[in-house]
């Protein structure tokens, strides 16, 4: 058997983080009761236009700069047809032939190089509107629609057959996350359907010029997912050629359960969609200033951001972590501007303070204010001017309460004691208890433990390794020169 | 009742000024209006439902607002019917077809609103080839309306009822819609004037669709100065129609007094040697160049060799736009439905026994073009056609300021010469000369300019002027002219006899 390859390519479904539907101005959000953001638009009513949403089409074009597609002056929208009780049209309004966006490419860290990029090229992003939702009702042999999602705005992002290994393709996918998140394009929230991918996979022998039948892995919703389904349908393609059985074009879905994947469709029983040019619709025009400001303003993506940081030092997992998510990449952005060192930043953003944030209830910290402050109290661990303990207690009430740290010590009185002070507790604590220190002195280094509990809650706030290093003198009678 | 405020108020807006000045109370035109339609309509067969309540209640605003000193709005109380295309809340809206028996709209598309606005009276909803698909009044679950002057011929359509209901006097004004000549045919069969603005001009919104890209609301009346008037509260950009064109209105009333002395008028000679065009239809183009030169116009002969390709390129299109517009019907969610065995029966059900069957012909032929074997070759081509038939069209309109034609090679066809379903190429070819317009975007008028006597009946036949993009002053001005100087005008009023 010849050694054979596989090329993967992925079409990612993203909604926009718009506040109303791409073709109405129908309000859409999340989980909201069933049939309730809905309007005559919205349900196919007779008579009813589709007029296209600005702020949807902005952030398409945000998104394409971005990833450095080629942005179309002038694209057309198109009718996609088919009969489905949650397609209130009997179509969908998407772009056929002239997409806004071609060509650019989905940079993302290489997961069998880390700290290097890798590049999915795309091959198109084109704008158009979610269906609704019909939910089975198999008990009572009946399907309810709720269409609320109907009209939605989303866009997708096609890749070229590019990819050639699961992993790389759930790093691409993780990427395209990163990406929408860091512009604001969309919150990319996977539970909610925000973001959907489904993944191409052909096999083919090493070095063949054309590429082996293609299936469709419909769906899946979670980078594990992902590369677990294409890893999946990998194995399944390897064995019907084995087998000597040829692959037959077809739509398939995993079993997430059995690790498994099931064909849905074949290409028989496949739609013929009719595209059509939508007549109600004038090409979508997108003005020149729209796409260079939207090129101007796409600053450091985050692979080229996390890769960069790897180069500099900062551990890899780390400098994934600080880039990847929005919110915690500007915080580092802040932070490092104020002078803390990259390493140490990552650290605590990505680890201490990330989680505290994450797990802060109202409305999120951050801003030049937090970050100045979050600055101070990594200087103090910088200097080892402050403990830990004395710093993740600051960090813990800087997050709940948007308290300057300062004032945080002052107001627990976690400002810890000078080096003679330490000195006079440990001369007295030795003088007190002339038996332990004995003890001590006679080889049982375990007591040691006994007095720093006493001195610790004499010292609040001064630096454990200080105050045990100024026992250990006092219990051996050194004498100390603070 | 109808009659006498027609005879003393021939012109729309002289009523509506009547209502404003208070000389005459809104609600009792629509009281007369509504006694007339009780009366006549039986006979005529225009209307599909007459919104009585609804008619009383908008007169009775009207009449509260002159009162107050407010203005109610430039057609104040003038009478009109919409064809059952248009999206009126509240009122049922069927499109002329099973599929939407029952169906109430929630909201008011853009001519509804626009008309309240203006202070109209809508008295209801007038009948209509389904969905606007045909060219005699004949596909319809209910029987087609009367032509005004003979019963062995159709009404022309597939504006049928908007046509019967002004021909009639039931209302002064009514509004119908223009795929491929709804207004103008059924127009010229009834001796009103009838207009298709360019497209753009009245915004698309709450129109039920037919084909998105040649459809348009078209104003009817019994005078030019009328259909003037409807034009001006309907035109204009709205912002929920994207195709709506953002371009001033013109004071349309006035443009029907401008002069034509010093114009152009174009010939389209092929239109008149072409075979089948009536001997009266010839004669009716003929003595409206006459007429127009007559107040010093100047006429030139020019050519359209695109002319044979009109007819097919507007049926693949037409259908290509359909089938997709009414993909909607579905059952699932407004409207009729038939229960199947599962789903794709339920829908299969639903769309063959809601649809008629000249609605599921267009449907299968639109179906067919824009399979993705044969897209190319059937709505590709056609839409390369339709920009080189707008690219003549536009270019035979730089060497003059309107173009004339026949709206139909024929008078209103014989009731007993059989329907669209029969012998449907036939009616599509009676098309010919109408579809142009649309397939270019250009405004046209038909306008009474002659008749034809058959079988002891005086048929009115109209001339069509087809005008520039916007150039809808340039038609109003061409086709008052030849209302005054030829004086065809509108069958006389008379009380229809069963």
């Amino acid at each position: 058997m010849t050694d054979l390859v596989p090329t993967i390519g992925l079409e990612i479904h993203c909604r926009l983080a718009t506040r109303t539907k791409l073709f109405s101005p129908c309000p859409f959000s999340f989980g909201a009761e069933p049939n309730t953001l809905v309007d005559p638009y919205t349900l196919g009513l007779p008579g009813t236009l589709p007029v296209p949403n600005a702020a949807a089409v902005r952030l398409a074009v945000r998104l394409a700069a971005a990833l450095g597609c080629t942005i179309h002056p002038e694209s057309r929208f198109a009718r996609k047809h088919y009969f489905y009780p949650d397609l209130p049209k009997g179509y969908q309004i998407t772009q056929g032939d002239e997409p806004y966006a071609t060509g650019g490419a989905i940079v993302f860290e290489d997961p069998h190089a880390p700290g290097t990029l890798a590049r999915a090229p795309l091959s198109r992003i084109h704008l158009e509107e979610d269906a609704g939702k019909s939910i089975h009702d198999r008990g009572r042999d009946r399907a309810l629609v709720d269409y609320n999602r109907a009209g939605a705005a989303l866009v997708e992002i096609v890749t070229r057959p590019a990819l050639d290994d699961p992993k790389r393709a759930a790093a691409c996918f993780r990427a395209l996350r990163a990406v929408v998140r860091t512009l604001g394009v969309s919150d990319a929230n996977m539970q909610e359907g925000g973001l959907r991918c489904d993944a191409n996979v052909s096999l083919a022998p090493r070095g063949a010029k054309v590429l082996g039948t293609r299936c469709e892995i419909k769906n899946v919703n979670s980078f594990r997912f992902l590369e677990a389904a294409i890893r999946a349908e990998i194995r399944r393609q390897r064995d019907l050629l084995a087998r000597g059985e040829p692959v037959v074009q077809a739509t398939v879905g995993y079993d997430e359960d059995r690790d498994r994947v099931f064909v849905m469709r074949t290409k028989e029983t496949a739609a013929d969609y009719r595209y059509l040019p939508d007549p109600d619709l004038p090409p979508l025009s997108i003005p020149d200033d729209w796409i260079d400001r939207a090129r101007r303003a796409c600053g450091e993506l985050p692979a080229a951001r996390a890769v960069r940081l790897a180069a500099a030092g900062v551990p890899a997992d780390l400098a994934r972590k600080v880039s990847e998510d929005p919110a915690l990449a500007r915080l580092f952005e802040q932070v490092v501007a104020e002078g803390v060192d990259e390493s140490l930043a990552a650290k605590w953003i990505a680890g201490e303070v990330g989680s505290l944030l994450a797990r802060r209830a109202g409305p999120p910290a951050g801003g030049a204010a937090f970050a100045a402050r979050l600055a101070t109290v990594l200087g103090w661990v910088a200097s080892g001017r402050r403990p830990a303990a004395v710093v993740r207690r600051v960090l813990a009430r800087m997050v709940e309460r948007d308290e300057d740290p300062e004032r945080i010590v002052a107001d627990e009185g976690l400002e810890g004691a000078g080096a003679d002070v330490i000195a006079a507790v440990a001369a007295r604590l030795v003088a007190e208890h002339p038996d332990q220190a004995a003890a001590f002195r006679g080889g049982n280094t375990k007591i040691l433990g006994w007095f720093m509990g006493r001195a610790m809650r004499a010292l609040r706030g001064s630096d454990p390794a200080t105050v045990r290093a100024t026992l250990e003198r006092a219990l051996r009678g050194e004498e100390d020169t603070p | 009742m109808t009659t006498s405020i027609l005879e003393a108020f021939p012109d729309a807006g002289a009523l509506a000024g009547a209502v404003r000045r208070g000389a005459v109370r809104a609600e009792a035109v629509a009281e007369a209006t509504l006694a007339a339609i009780e009366r006549l309509d039986p006979t005529v067969g225009a209307f599909l439902h007459v919104a009585v309540d609804h008619a009383l209640a908008a007169a009775r605003r009207t009449d509260r607002i002159v009162r107050e000193g407010s203005d109610p709005g430039p057609l104040a109380g003038v009478p009109i019917a919409l064809k059952d295309l248009f999206v009126t809340r509240g009122i049922p809206t069927t499109a002329g077809s099973r599929i939407l028996a029952g169906y109430v709209p929630p909201y008011d598309g853009h001519a509804a609103s626009a008309l309240a606005r203006a202070g109209a009276t809508l008295v209801g909803k007038v009948t209509l080839d389904e969905f606007g698909m045909g060219s005699n009044g004949a596909n319809s679950p209910v029987p087609a309306p009367r032509h005004p002057t003979s019963d062995d011929h159709w009404p022309g359509g597939s504006s049928s009822g908007s046509a019967a209901a002004v021909a009639f006097g039931l209302t002064p004004l009514a509004l119908g819609t223009d795929t491929g000549g709804s207004v103008r045919w059924p127009a010229s069969c009834a001796g009103i004037v009838g207009l298709k603005p360019t497209y753009g001009r009245i915004s698309r919104h709450g129109m039920i669709a037919f084909a998105s890209s040649l459809d348009q609301a078209g104003p009817m009346g019994r005078t030019v100065r009328c259909v003037a008037h409807l034009l001006a509260v309907l035109a204009g950009r709205d912002e929920r129609d994207a195709t709506s064109l953002d371009a001033p209105v013109g004071d349309y009333p006035a443009a029907c007094e401008a002069p034509v002395a010093g114009r152009t008028v174009g010939v389209v000679r092929r239109a008149l040697d072409a075979e089948g065009v009536h001997p009266a239809v010839r004669k009716t183009v003929a003595d409206t160049v006459r007429a127009l030169e007559a107040r010093g116009a100047k006429a030139i002969t020019l050519d359209l060799p695109s002319m044979d390709l009109w007819v097919p390129t507007y049926y693949v299109l037409a259908c290509a736009e359909a089938a997709s517009n009414l993909a909607r019907y579905d059952g699932m969610r407004y409207g009729r439905r038939v229960e199947g065995r599962d789903l794709a029966e339920t829908i299969a059900r639903t769309r063959a026994q809601g649809f008629g069957p000249e609605v599921r012909r267009r449907l299968l032929v639109g179906t067919y073009v824009l399979r993705k074997d044969n897209v190319d070759a059937y709505y590709g081509a056609a839409m390369r056609a339709r920009a080189a038939i707008a690219a003549e069209l536009r270019g035979a309109l730089d060497r003059c300021d309107v173009l004339a034609l026949p709206v139909g090679p024929q008078p209103a066809v014989r009731r007993d010469a059989g329907a669209d379903a029969d012998d449907p190429l036939a009616d599509y070819l009676r098309d010919v000369f109408t579809v142009a317009a649309n397939l270019a975007g250009l405004p046209a008028i038909a306008v009474p300019a002659g008749h034809a006597d058959e079988g002891g009946h005086r048929l009115p036949i109209g001339v069509q002027l087809v005008g520039r993009p916007l150039g809808e002053p340039d038609l109003f001005a061409f086709a008052a002219a030849v209302e005054r100087e030829i004086g065809a005008g509108p069958p006389p009023l008379r009380e229809a006899t069963p």
